[in-house]
This record gives structure tokens, sequence and C-alpha cells, in this order.
């Protein structure tokens, strides 16, 4: 697990406008894991991204694929890009042609692969994105959340061993973005290494391994979730707020409904299941904790009217 | 033009190979343009009518207001050749003599202009036929596998997708100009749409730019290269085809 598969080693990057959108930039993404990089709008997340499969050229640093540099020259290009994918951010500007059948067989023709394999890898990323459905409707007739899983179904297509997601729920309904997490869990098993940039701060700890919080083109602080949303004023420089999670696993401790040793929760459940039933209720009735903590409450109230 | 774009996806024959309706269409234009009379287009209206409304299942209003479109530059030019002006007022058929000068309609030109405006009249509804039927993605390919250069194809796919999405951003930069009363005099509505010009032609550069790193993410090394949908090939549509279209060249070289 602790193989690095991508690195960036001093990265600089400016726009030719004089925009600075990458300052030193060090990250390390090791072999398998989730990593979410959090950071507000404009902290550089997208610029970092299109230097990692080397659209964009460093102005000073180097990325290592694999322990070496990468390099630009055409065919090490494209090697590098079989490789690792990007889901772009704005649907719009990664489907070109009008069909959604077309679109999703690009990626896979171009790593010059067989025409059945291409329809075998085409059709698997459709129902993985749930967008079969869509095969015969022209792009411009779909909703924004459905250009968007057509835009990861072209690249889910490809089978990357590294996929980096830029923003990749905005935009997206509940429903179909709590079924995008389930896919990359899906993925995450099948040994992909995931690279997820949001500004969604619950999302971001919930999900990932590791974190790195961007601000204004540099990383100013990564490791694990846990460690790092416990340092409130790196959240607050980045412009971000705390998980919801932990911030009512602090308030729980605080007020002593949990001892200070419980472990932080990780997921909604894990916060759940933390918190003890209601003792004293068994007084009342010792059925399921729902009922008790209901029937408690009434007869509170009943008591105070 | 966005509503027949919709129709080609829509409609019952999108499932048809697109070869078939592009040869079906093309041949039938062919046969209606170099017929000598006024009978093959009307038969070539009557079939291409028969097909978009009961075949196709596109509604028969829609296809009446689709064929008025062309009706009135087809008037016009039709106007021009039927009537004639001469100082010589022999040879009219329906003529008006007025200081000298006759105005009128000779009766070879009325035949000319009738057949004229039929044939076009006809000419339009195979393309209609074709417009309303197959998507252009699809005619795209037919084009591929015709050997037309990858250049023209490549701008095809390019250029039909990025209309949508240009249109709907000037849609959007213009309603949001409206919500902010950007077109209430004559003065502000020049402003407004100088401006949406602008911000539209940027978004132009951004995009294309955008579309190219995209592109180059997914391995693109100068060609696109796309898996086309098969569609099934059905020799009883070609059957059928050739039964229209032979009784027709025969009518055309009756006489």
């Amino acid at each position: 697990m602790l193989e690095l598969i991508l690195e960036a080693v001093d990265l600089e990057y400016s726009y030719p406008d004089g925009t600075i959108a990458s300052r030193k930039v060090n990250l390390q993404v090791r072999k398998g894991e989730k990593l979410a990089i959090l950071g507000s709008n404009g902290a550089g997340k997208s610029t970092l991204f299109m230097q990692f499969n080397g659209i964009y050229r460093p102005s000073s640093g180097s990325i290592k694929f694999q322990g070496q540099d990468i390099s630009y020259k055409k065919k090490p290009l494209i090697e590098l890009r079989k490789k690792v994918g990007i889901v772009f951010q704005d649907p719009d500007s990664q489907l070109f042609s009008a069909s959604v059948w077309q679109d999703i067989s690009f990626g896979p023709l171009n790593l010059g692969l067989s025409e059945e394999v291409v329809t075998e890898r085409v059709k698997q990323a459709m129902s993985d994105t749930e967008t079969t459905d869509l095969e015969d409707k022209p792009t411009h007739l779909l909703s924004y959340g459905q250009k968007k899983r057509v835009s990861i179904a072209g690249v889910l297509a490809m089978e990357p061993e590294v996929i980096i997601f830029d923003e990749p729920t905005a935009g997206m309904d509940p429903r179909h973005s709590q079924e995008f997490m389930q896919l990359l869990e899906k993925l995450s098993i099948e040994g992909k290494t995931i690279i997820l940039s949001t500004h969604d701060v619950d999302l971001a700890y919930s999900w990932s391994d590791r974190l790195a919080i961007m601000y204004r083109g540099e990383i100013i602080a990564h490791g694990v979730p846990g460690e790092l949303f416990m340092c409130p004023e790196i959240v607050e420089r980045a412009d971000l707020t705390m998980p919801w999670l932990i911030e009512m696993h602090s308030e729980l401790v605080k007020k002593g409904w949990l001892p200070p040793s419980t472990p932080l929760p990780k997921t909604k459940e894990d916060l759940f299941q933390n918190i003890p039933a209601k003792t004293i209720c068994k007084a009342y009735r010792t059925n399921s904790s729902m009922e008790v903590s209901h029937d408690f409450t009434f007869r509170r109230n009943s008591c105070g009217a | 033009m966005i509503a027949i774009d919709s129709y080609a996806y829509t409609n019952n024959l999108k499932t048809v190979h697109p070869a078939e309706k592009s040869f079906f269409a093309i041949i039938t234009m062919v046969v209606c343009l170099t017929s000598p009379t006024a009978i093959t287009p009307l038969i070539v209206l009557a079939i291409m009518a028969g097909g978009i409304v009961f075949m196709a299942g596109i509604s028969a209003r829609v296809f009446v207001k689709l064929m008025l479109v062309p009706l009135s530059f087809l008037l016009i030019s039709v106007l021009t050749i039927a009537f004639s002006v001469s100082t010589n007022p022999s040879g009219f058929w329906l003529a008006q003599t007025v200081n000298g000068l006759t105005f009128g309609i000779r009766y070879p030109d009325l035949i000319t202009a009738v057949n004229l405006f039929l044939r076009s009249l006809g000419a339009v509804s195979c393309l209609y036929f074709l417009a309303l039927t197959t998507p252009l993605t699809e005619l795209i390919t037919v084009l591929h596998k015709l050997k037309v250069p990858f250049i023209i194809t490549e701008l095809m796919v390019l250029i039909y997708r990025f209309i949508f999405v240009f249109m709907e951003t000037a849609t959007m930069i213009r309603r949001a100009q409206f919500s902010r009363s950007g077109y209430v005099s004559l003065k502000s509505s020049f402003r407004s749409l100088s401006r949406l010009s602008y911000a539209l032609l940027g978004k132009v550069f951004v995009k294309s730019q955008d579309l190219y790193n995209a592109m180059a993410a997914r391995c693109y090394t100068g060609e696109i290269k796309v898996l086309t949908k098969k569609r099934p090939v059905s020799l009883r549509n070609y059957l059928i085809i050739i039964g229209l279209e032979i009784p027709l060249i025969v009518l055309n070289f009756w006489r």
C-alpha cells in the first residue's frame, strides 16, 4: 500500500497572465489509496490535476509516475494518459460528440483496442454509470447530471490505474451522488487509485484515506482526515468548514454524552453507534432504543406541563 | 432547426440503417430533379409525406409547417420565371399591354415555372425526410464510409456538438440580460446584443482550449476515432426502395 504511484515534487505553475496556480506543491499519491484534495474555488486543484497527466507542463519542479519523472514527448505522454485518467469538472467541455455511444468509445479506441473489446468496455462503463438508457439520446438533450455521468463513463471505459475526478458530485442530485460514491468504492476495491477534488468537507472526510488541503496554489496540510480536522485553524485558513460529524462528535464529548476516549466517527452510522442508549429510561421500558427515547421525552414533556 | 433535430432522435425510423435512409432520400431527390414532367414530383411529394407522417410518425402539422418554410422563397423565384415584360405583344398567353409594353405570362414559361416549383418542393421533401429521420451523428458515419476526408467529418462532429453548447450559453446570457432589463429600449438592446456577442466570442476560445485539453487527456493524437452504433442492414428495405424508384425512373423516360 505504501508504493507511490504519482508524486508532485516542488511543482510550480503559473498561467500566461501571471496568476500563480501552483506554489511549491509536494504531494505523494500511494497506489490504491483514496485521496481527497480539498480546497475552495480557485485553490489550484484543477491546475494540479492537469499537471498530473501532462496536459500542463510545470514551470519548475516535476511530476513522477511510478518513481520516474514524466516525459513530455508524444509517445510517453500517451502512455501516461492511458494510466492516469481525468474526469473534467465541466462535462460540456469533455463531451465532444453529440452521440453518447461515440463519445464513450473515443478513449478506449485511442488505446488501440479492437472493436469488440471497446464495445464490451463501453457497455460496462455505461452500466456502471447508469447511462445505458441514454445511449440513443444526443448529448445536448441530456441534463447536467446525465452529461456528468456520461463523461465519467468516457474515462472509466479506458480503465486507467489512477482516476482523477475534478468536483465529481457538483451538480448531481443526492441519489446519483450517493450511487457515484458507491461506484468509487467499487473501483477502489478493484485496486484503482482514486484522486478526487471537492469542497464538500463532509464527503472528503468520510470517503478519503488521506486528505490534502489546498489554499491559493499551496498544499497547506495533508494527512489522515481524522487528524487534519483536529486543527480548526487550518480548516479556517483554507476557507473551509468542519465536517458535521466531527462537530457533532466534539459537542457530544464536550457535554459529557460521550467519553473523551471515543474514536472519531468516520460515517454517520459510526456516530449513531457511538451514541449510547439512554440508561435512565430503562426504568420505564426496555424495548428498542428508538422507542425508549421517544417515550422518555414524552414523559418529561408531560411532567413539565 | 432544434425541433427537426429532436425529431431525428425520436422518430419511428430511428433504428433503420442510416445508409438506407440516405440512399432512399438521395436517389428519390435525383429522380425528382431530373423529371421532365410534373407528375413525378407530385408522386415524390406524396411518397415523402407518407414516409414522414405514417412511417416516421411525425405529425402532419409539423410536416406542413416545415414545407411552408421554403414556399415563400420558391414563390418569388417562380413568379419571376413565369412573368415576362416585352415590347412584342405576340406569343403571350395571358397579358396586359400598357403604353406599348406587354406584361404577362407566356404559356411555355408557365409550364417551366410550375415544373420547377414542384420539382423543388419534391426535392425539399426528400431532404426533410432525411433530416427528420436520421440523426446527424449517423449521417456523418455514412459520409465517413463514403470516404469523405477525415477533416470534414471531424469538423462536422465538433461543429454539430458545439452549435448546441454555444446556443445554450447564448440563451443563458440573454436570459440573464433580460432579467436585468437588458432589452428595454433600442439603445440598450444594441448594447446588450454586442455584449452577448463579445462574451460568446470569448467563451469560444476558452471552450475550444478546454475541449482540446479534455481530448488530449483521453489520448487524442489528431484523429477522432469513435465507434458507431451498428444498425441492422435490411435487404427488404433496399428492395422496397428499388421497387419504388424503378417506376419513377421509367415514368421520367416515358415520352
